[in-house]
């Protein structure tokens, strides 16, 4: 036998493995929903049927995998690598849990603070080494003593910064969890699916089943999108479709869910006109009071027109995030357009100016409304405060006698939201502005020249040029802030006491919803609110992109 | 090259042992716990076995809501100890919620998620909620078969709820249900600045309440004295929720709820009677922080007379640079000053695994020694109705008169117990009540109006 032909009985014995492997993968995948559906009992529903879809979906896919593997198919190759990947992270992920490494994350943030001494030991090495740049004439070979001795400081102070986190502890630790049965099958998972990843990607199997080197790019291609595409499957789109099953339930995130059909969505969008006999009818004279509630009145003369709804908390939240979203946008982008141009100049200290008017975007928002919480006291607040020092400087000035509002800010039903309205606003502003200065270092500067040799003035320039040039920004900038109001929540929360505010004024679709979910133990109905909001915020983007396509501006 | 070839080296050593260094173990996490007795100079026997039992040990986690680092000091000293007083427990205290992170939602959160504590406090309106849904354990048999237990050590108002059996509807020893053992009790008094009192020349409170004249109408009358003071002096302040407002409806003889709180009874004569009081002191007298501010800076900064809070608010009033006392609320229409008792409760997971174990624990964080160290904080008056303890609390001064306090829980007083809705839902009765009552004392609804429609409203809230 030739050094080539016993390669190529290697090659073809291995190729023969991968096919007893995604067969024998196929079968644990298919004993995996058995087991599920015969033995795990606490195990709920969804729970076995989201599993079991994606067991019956490997399996299906492994026995596919190894059909095409035995017809030499690089199909083949690509589905077993899929598989043993997916197989690989999630034993990867399984060891980390059984070795309980997720609470040791916490038990590091504990002693963390106790070895910062010693992280502190290096950084100082790194800056010994860093001193070698201001004596380059010394350098007297490759290595300068001062490289050595940064380089052993460092080593040592990370030695040391490992032993204070308790990090040979937690090593042990881990070791001796994975050393029991869970953990063994998860390093035994993790060896099997490696040794195939490893196996598949040899230059003679990638061969043998005929992989064009366009296939590798795909491959390496996904490869790099993984850890991403993975993140957003399991945190993303999964906790999103899992929200949109629990809209159909009662669930309150302890008990066993019950499916209810489309009752959650039929009690929020359950609502009701009615024509009143008088302007101060009471609802219960008009409405079955057992089902709905006043929601609000419109009066015309002598009559009037009840609106009442099932839920009416949701339809007061509507209209509040509505308004709030009315107000929000204009006040954080218009402000931020004439900024970013006067930001935009040449003069000098401007840098200085755009980091400040950025810095409220950067700010926590939770400080943020504290410290907005203490201007708006009505009592001792520095904008009463200062409100009272000018309407007393005014009426001095010019002998009037105008009377001090002492406008209280957060606890009046007129102006709470508005309250909430300017901490947003100012909040927003500073991102914005800074959106429509990348926007603006974008204009070519010779639309400006010829505008000039045409005689454009400044008004005309930014009419003509500035404007319609940032349009793509300008939809960019109205179309998120328009989403963030939407999800106004955060501001609200802090600075109203209670977060409804006086009247219901100041509750939002998903400050109702975080109450619903988390307080009031109905997940299912806050999940209904959230798919409301969704489609509700979905439609006022497509709108948006609606009107931004017919005005052609951002395709040109 | 090799300078690369170094860069990428050490980068690895360094991810690599940070990943291994996050492969913290329980034992790199309960390393306080095993410091803590030597930081209080327990017995060093005490400590020695303690450490070398621990592994036999069962592990509890229990967690109460601080109000301050004063007092997670308290609870984490009071951890410590009973980790040393209990056999074959070890303890870890969790001081729970912060400014971004409210007690009940993550405590909630963690039950849904199962990563509860074992023992935890709750809010006494909360009760029922919890216990309706599974979350908490009935711990009957396990305090029937406790010697020396008895329902009666404790304030009656609060155990009648931590007793109450839902199947039954019986309450006290032998019903069949204890839920959990209240922490510690609390009522309302104003807090006086004496001074700005003095400056307007008006009556002593103290000495009104002494003679048996602190009425609504000397209530009033001090209000209006101070209130002339300035335009930024104020008589009378209190927070936005249902406790400050409750004892105005309460104290003329209404309330929440009917008799055997079934029904919202928001809109009888007397609720209404004690809610229009209440108004009249913020839209007609204009004698009150606007309603919906937090008048605690306000009184802290000299500006307010009479602070209506609980014994909470005490640590932080003794900050103050003014002179400062405390009297009970005023007598209403009904005689009394309608106050509330207001109490929460360590209850148990219902989910624990030990809870026996968790049981002792309750037990010990409810004794008369360690409610005594956490009243001496001056942060509330202990739950269990023991003379010694209650004169140990008249010794943590300021304030001098914490007899208003005990006077505010006093039988005679007629306080009512906050208390869950076994009908029903607080929380959804709370978020329809409290926003109503904001608009009718803010004055964008009249009381007429809010009569007619609100209880239409907050009888949803119940049981249909």
């Amino acid at each position: 036998m030739t050094a080539q032909s016993r390669v190529d009985a290697q090659t073809n014995l291995i190729v023969r493995v991968h096919m007893i492997w995604r067969i024998l993968f196929a079968l644990l995948a298919a004993g995996t929903v058995y087991m599920m559906w015969t033995t795990a009992a606490e195990t709920s529903l969804w729970q076995k049927i989201v599993l079991s879809l994606t067991a019956v979906a490997a399996a299906g896919f492994s026995v596919y995998g190894g059909v095409q593997i035995s017809k030499r198919n690089h199909v083949g190759r690509m589905t077993s690598l899929v598989l043993d990947y997916l197989g690989f992270v999630a034993c990867f992920v399984f060891a980390l849990n059984v070795g309980e490494f997720f609470i040791g994350i916490d038990a590091l943030g504990q002693t963390f603070g106790k070895g910062l001494p010693y992280l502190g030991i290096t950084i100082l090495g790194y800056f010994l080494g860093a001193l070698e740049e201001y004596f380059p004439g010394k350098k007297k070979s490759p290595e300068s003593s001062l490289k050595v001795v940064s380089r052993w400081v460092m080593i040592g102070g990370f030695i040391l910064f490992l032993w204070q986190v308790d990090a040979v502890k937690g090593v042990i630790y881990f070791l001796g969890k994975l050393a029991q049965p869970t953990g063994l099958i998860a390093i035994v998972g993790l060896v099997i699916f490696g040794l195939s990843l490893w196996s598949l990607n040899r230059t003679n199997i990638s061969l043998a089943l005929n992989t064009k080197t366009g296939h590798e790019q795909i491959i390496n291609g996904w490869l790099f999108l993984s850890p991403n595409l993975i993140g957003f499957l399991i945190f993303f789109a999964g906790p999103l479709l899992l929200s949109f099953y629990f809209s159909f339930t009662d669930s309150d995130a302890i008990r066993t869910p019950n499916w209810v059909g489309f009752e959650n969505y039929a009690k929020i969008l359950n609502i009701k006109f009615v024509t009143l006999d008088s302007p101060d009818q009471l609802a219960r004279d008009v409405v079955d009071i057992k089902i709905y509630d006043e929601v609000g009145r419109f009066t015309f003369g002598n009559t009037g027109i009840l609106f009442a709804a099932a839920d009416k908390f949701f339809w007061l939240a509507l209209r509040n995030t509505l308004t709030f979203v009315l107000f929000v946008v204009p006040l954080s982008v218009i402000p931020a357009l004439v900024l970013s141009n006067i930001l935009n100049s040449k003069l000098p200290g401007m840098k200085f100016y755009r980091a400040v008017y950025f810095m409220p975007s950067i700010a926590a928002v939770v400080g943020i409304s504290l410290v907005w919480q203490w201007l708006y006291n009505a009592t001792i607040g520095y904008i009463n405060y200062f409100i009272t020092l000018g309407i007393e400087f005014w009426n001095n000035l010019f002998n009037v006698a105008v009377v001090d509002p002492k406008i209280q800010w957060v606890s009046d039903e007129k102006t709470a939201l508005f309250a909430i309205i300017i901490i947003a606003a100012w909040q927003t502003m500073g991102f914005n502005t800074v959106l429509f200065l990348a926007g603006l270092q974008n204009i070519p500067g010779e639309l400006y020249e010829a505008a000039t040799v045409d005689g454009a003035g400044a008004w005309d320039k930014f009419w003509g040029i500035t404007l319609p040039m940032l349009a793509p920004t300008t939809f960019y900038v109205v179309s998120t802030t328009t989403i963030q109001a939407m999800q106004v929540f955060e501001q609200v929360f802090i600075l109203m006491n209670p977060p409804e505010g006086p009247n219901n004024s100041t509750i939002t679709l998903v400050l109702y919803l975080y109450r619903s979910g988390f307080q009031n133990f109905q997940q299912g109905y806050a999940s209904a609110i959230a798919w409301v909001l969704f489609i509700v915020i979905f439609g006022l983007t497509l709108i948006q992109f609606q009107r931004q396509r017919r005005s052609s501006i951002y395709e040109s | 090259m090799k300078k690369n070839l170094l860069v990428k080296i050490m980068g690895l050593i360094v991810i690599a042992s940070f990943v291994l260094a996050a492969c913290g173990s329980p034992a790199a996490t309960e390393a306080p716990a095993t410091e803590a007795p030597a930081m209080t100079e327990a017995p060093a026997a005490t400590e020695a076995s303690a450490t070398e039992a621990s592994s036999a040990d069962v592990a509890l986690r229990w967690r109460t809501r601080p109000d301050n680092q004063e007092e997670i000091d308290v609870y984490s000293k009071i951890s410590t100890e009973l980790d040393a007083q209990l056999d074959g427990i070890t303890l870890t205290y969790e001081p729970g919620g912060s400014e971004g992170a409210n007690y009940q939602d993550q405590l909630r959160a963690e039950i849904a998620a199962g990563t509860a504590p074992d023992v935890f406090w709750i809010p006494g309106t909360d009760v029922a909620d919890f216990a309706t849904r599974g979350l908490i354990l009935n711990a009957a048999d396990l305090a029937d078969a406790t010697e020396g237990y008895t329902a009666a050590d404790f304030y009656e108002g609060p155990m009648f709820h931590l007793t109450y059996n839902p199947e039954t509807g019986a309450s006290g020893d032998g019903s069949g249900a204890v839920w959990g053992l209240p922490r510690d009790v609390s009522t309302f008094a104003l807090y006086l600045n004496l001074d700005l009192i003095a400056e307007a020349g008006a009556a002593d409170p103290r000495e009104l309440a002494a003679n048996g004249e602190w009425t609504w109408e000397s209530f009033l009358e001090v209000s209006q004295a101070t209130r002339a003071l300035g335009s930024d002096i104020y008589g009378y302040g209190a927070s936005a929720w249902w406790g400050p407002y409750g004892v105005w409806l309460n104290a003329s003889g209404g309330g929440f709820f009917n008799e055997d709180r079934t029904a919202c009874a928001l809109n009888t004569e007397e609720s209404l009677a004690g809610l229009d009081f209440q108004r009249s002191l913020y839209q007609d007298y204009d004698v009150a922080t606007p309603y919906g501010e937090d008048p605690e800076p306000g009184f802290r900064a000299g500006k307010v007379a009479m602070f209506q809070n609980g014994r909470w608010a005490t640590p932080g009033i003794r900050t103050v640079d003014f002179n400062w006392d405390v009297v009970e609320l005023p007598a209403g229409p009904n005689g009394t000053p309608g106050n509330w008792l207001f109490w929460g409760a360590y209850v148990i997971n219902a989910n624990t695994e030990h809870p026996e174990e968790a049981w002792a624990l309750v037990q010990a964080l409810t004794t008369a020694e360690t409610q005594g160290q956490i009243s001496a904080l001056g942060a509330n008056i202990p739950s269990r109705v023991s003379p010694e303890a209650l004169d140990a609390f008249l010794t943590f001064t300021p304030p001098a008169n914490n007899q208003a306090f005990l006077n505010g829980i006093a039988p005679e007083a007629a306080p009512t117990a906050e208390g869950p809705l076994w009908a029903g839902s607080w929380p959804e009765f709370d978020k329809i009540m409290g926003p109503a009552i904001q608009g009718v004392l803010t004055g964008s609804t009249t009381v007429e109006d809010f009569g007619a429609t609100i209880c239409d409203e907050a009888n949803k809230a119940f049981n249909q």
